[in-house]
């Protein structure tokens, strides 16, 4: 019983032991499948926290919804998130598997290389500033302001960044550039000097005032104005100055004493521009500078010359007046005793003698006639002119009657002369003076001068031709110049083709001759129609 | 009768002066001077002074604007009528004249004939006038 018992116990202790076995073993795989599972839990939390940083960086800042476009990159630089505006403004979506690198305009692939190259290193991105190709809105000018994503284990997984279309910004910079170089080859090139002063500090100078003053644009700008300003220029100024600031002128002009390096002056026409600000508050000074000596030394000049012709006009025309007081005057004499012989001899003296006697006083009045038309001309001008219709025949039958004729002399008319809109004293003068000199020159035996008239748009053009002794071709400029005779005559006096200039030059016409050796002289001048 | 200094210096002039005045059988008094100091000359002496003045402005020396200022600056002889007889029609000379104060201003004509006319009626006028007489 006893071995059986043993029997019986062995075997149940076996049976103990094998329970025990399969217990353990199933223990044991119970505890590796939970090992397992605690393991899988493990790299699950770690892959959850992962992808709860990941959630963090993206999600966590406002940048999904913010109206910036934004990016993520995996580290080959492709695009792995992009929120809606970056979709908009690049053109792309992640599913088109772009890479960053493949919209940076070629210019800027090196620029973008170092760049990101500086971006693993620090971790962060700043003002990263190429050109890319969109999609659709062609070539842009960005700005990149991004960083670097990490997982929890400190590994960098991505990158992230915030894009700004500068495009706009840029060319206005570019623009703004343009212009101020533009600005400034004005202001360097203007003709005027230009000073801009800060609360009458100098800021800026433009290279015309520092030749005008000879000094470089560093000396000018640590001078005083009173340094190159005369006080008195500075005293005059000051007033407008104050005027300007006070606000009731906007600007001012004044001539100033500009003094230069070299310690001489010189004038300058200052005008003086305030500048506001958007407060209202002036903040600059705008001075532009003309350098105005040649203008006041002409302008002197001219002062002057205008005096000189002044008082020479009045000496001109008392000398006139005094030369004529003189010719009239034996005139008289010559007429009082003329008619005292006729008075005091009638009795003794025969028609012949009286006729003579008649004829001195006939002379003796033409001549004071022309004394006085002389006289009354050298004292009329431009401005005094009478017009009134003169008949141009008339004239000439006037003066056929007066002057002198000798009798082989013929006066005619080639054909009708015009009535012109003229002064008449001046017509008779001009023609008279012509006709004069015609008529007295002629050696020949058969005198002819002709008066002839032909009709131009603008002018009249006359013609007095003789057949008289001619008159050398070096003479022709000098007989139109006063006192000038080149006769031989005792009628000459020499004034009268200088009067027929000066009176065609007051109808705006001109005088020429054409003249032959023995043969004749043809003079012609032209009178501007009147209106 | 019309006591009258005349001052010319051109002989003809004085010749024609006294024609006419004999022509005329005027019985004034003609005084005759050759220039403004020689006219001073009589006019400050104790000669009776003269009841008109007729005055060439063209003289040598002393011209008879000159005269005229001089005159017109004497308390006493500034009240004596000056008549300028002159050939000159110099506007300047006819202002300065009656700005410093004349009685007249007289061109003379070319011819003698219009000369006795125009002496005749000066003289004519004057008798009219009352006189400042001395």
């Amino acid at each position: 019983m006893e071995n059986k018992e043993i029997v019986l116990l062995k075997k149940a202790l076996e049976r103990q032991k094998k329970a025990r076995k399969q217990a353990e073993n199933i223990l044991e795989k119970k505890s590796k499948e939970l090992y397992d599972t605690l393991i899988q839990l493990k790299e699950a939390n770690r892959i959850l926290e992962n992808l709860l940083d990941d959630e963090s960086s993206q999600m966590g800042n406002v940048f999904v919804n913010m109206v910036d476009p934004y990016i993520v990159m995996d580290l080959k630089g492709k695009m792995i998130k992009m929120n809606t505006a970056a979709e908009e403004f690049l053109g792309y979506t992640i599913e088109d598997d772009i890479l960053l690198s493949d919209l940076v305009h070629p210019e800027y692939k090196e620029y973008s290389k170092n760049s990101f190259s500086a971006l693993y290193a620090t971790g962060v991105i700043k003002r990263f500033r190429p050109r890319i190709f969109t999609k659709e809105k062609g070539l842009k000018y960005i700005e990149i302001n991004g960083s670097i994503i990490k997982d929890s284990s400190g590994k960098s997984i991505a990158a992230q960044g915030v894009l700004r279309d500068i495009t706009y910004e840029s060319e206005m910079k570019s623009l703004l550039d343009l212009q101020r170089k533009r600005l400034n080859i004005i202001v360097e090139n203007s003709p005027l000097g230009i000073l801009l002063t800060v609360k009458g500090e100098l800021i800026k100078s433009n290279k015309t005032i520092q030749e005008m003053l000879g000094y470089s644009e560093d000396e000018l700008m640590v001078l005083q104005t009173q340094d190159f300003i005369s006080l008195e220029s500075l005293k005059a100024s000051q007033e407008l100055r104050d005027e300007m600031y006070a606000g009731n002128i906007h600007h001012f002009s004044l001539n100033k004493k500009y003094l230069r390096k070299n310690g001489t002056f010189f004038s300058a026409k200052t005008t003086v521009n305030a500048v506001h600000n958007n407060k209202g508050l002036l903040e600059y000074e705008v001075a532009l500078i003309e350098d105005i000596t040649n203008e006041l030394e002409l302008e002197e000049e001219k002062i002057q010359l205008v005096k000189d012709l002044e008082s020479s006009n009045k000496g001109l025309q008392e000398y006139a007046h005094i030369v004529s007081h003189d010719l009239k005057s034996p005139l008289r004499s010559i007429s009082a005793l003329t008619t005292w012989m006729y008075e005091d001899y009638k009795d003794k003296l025969d028609d012949n003698g009286v006729f003579n006697l008649k004829m001195m006083q006939e002379k003796v009045e033409s001549m004071d006639k022309l004394i006085d038309g002389i006289l009354k001309y050298s004292t009329i001008k431009s401005d005094n002119l009478d017009n009134s219709s003169v008949d141009v025949n008339e004239v000439v039958k006037e003066i056929t009657d007066i002057i002198y004729i000798p009798d082989h002399v013929r006066v005619v008319a080639v054909n009708t002369l015009p009535t012109i809109f003229a002064d008449r004293t001046k017509i008779h003068q001009l023609i008279q003076n012509f006709l004069s000199n015609a008529v007295v020159h002629i050696e020949q035996k058969n005198g002819l001068v002709e008066v002839g008239c032909v009709e131009r748009p603008k002018y009249w053009e006359f013609s007095i031709k003789d057949n008289g002794v001619g008159i050398p071709k070096e003479y022709h400029e000098k007989i139109f110049k006063i006192f000038q005779s080149i006769g031989n005559k005792e009628r000459s006096t020499g004034i009268g083709l200088s009067i027929v200039k000066k009176i065609i030059d007051l109808y705006e016409g001109k005088v020429w001759l054409e003249s032959e050796i023995g043969k004749g002289t043809t003079f012609f001048f032209t009178l501007k129609k009147q209106k | 009768m019309l006591n009258v200094l005349f001052i010319e210096d051109d002989a003809i002039e004085t010749m024609k002066l006294n024609r006419t005045v004999s022509k005329l059988q005027l019985k004034h008094k003609i005084t005759e001077a050759k220039n403004g100091e020689e006219a001073l000359a009589f006019l400050r002496s104790d000669e009776v002074l003269p009841d008109i003045i007729l005055l060439d402005l063209n003289m040598p020396k002393m011209s008879g604007i000159e005269f005229l200022g001089i005159l017109k600056e004497d308390p006493i002889l500034k009240y004596l009528p000056t008549i300028v007889l002159t050939t000159s029609e110099n506007r300047a000379d006819l202002l300065e004249c009656y700005r410093i104060g004349i009685a007249g201003y007289v061109i003379k004509p070319l011819k003698y004939e219009d000369y006795e006319i125009k002496m005749a009626s000066v003289f004519t006028y004057w008798e009219c006038n009352e006189l400042v007489k001395a």
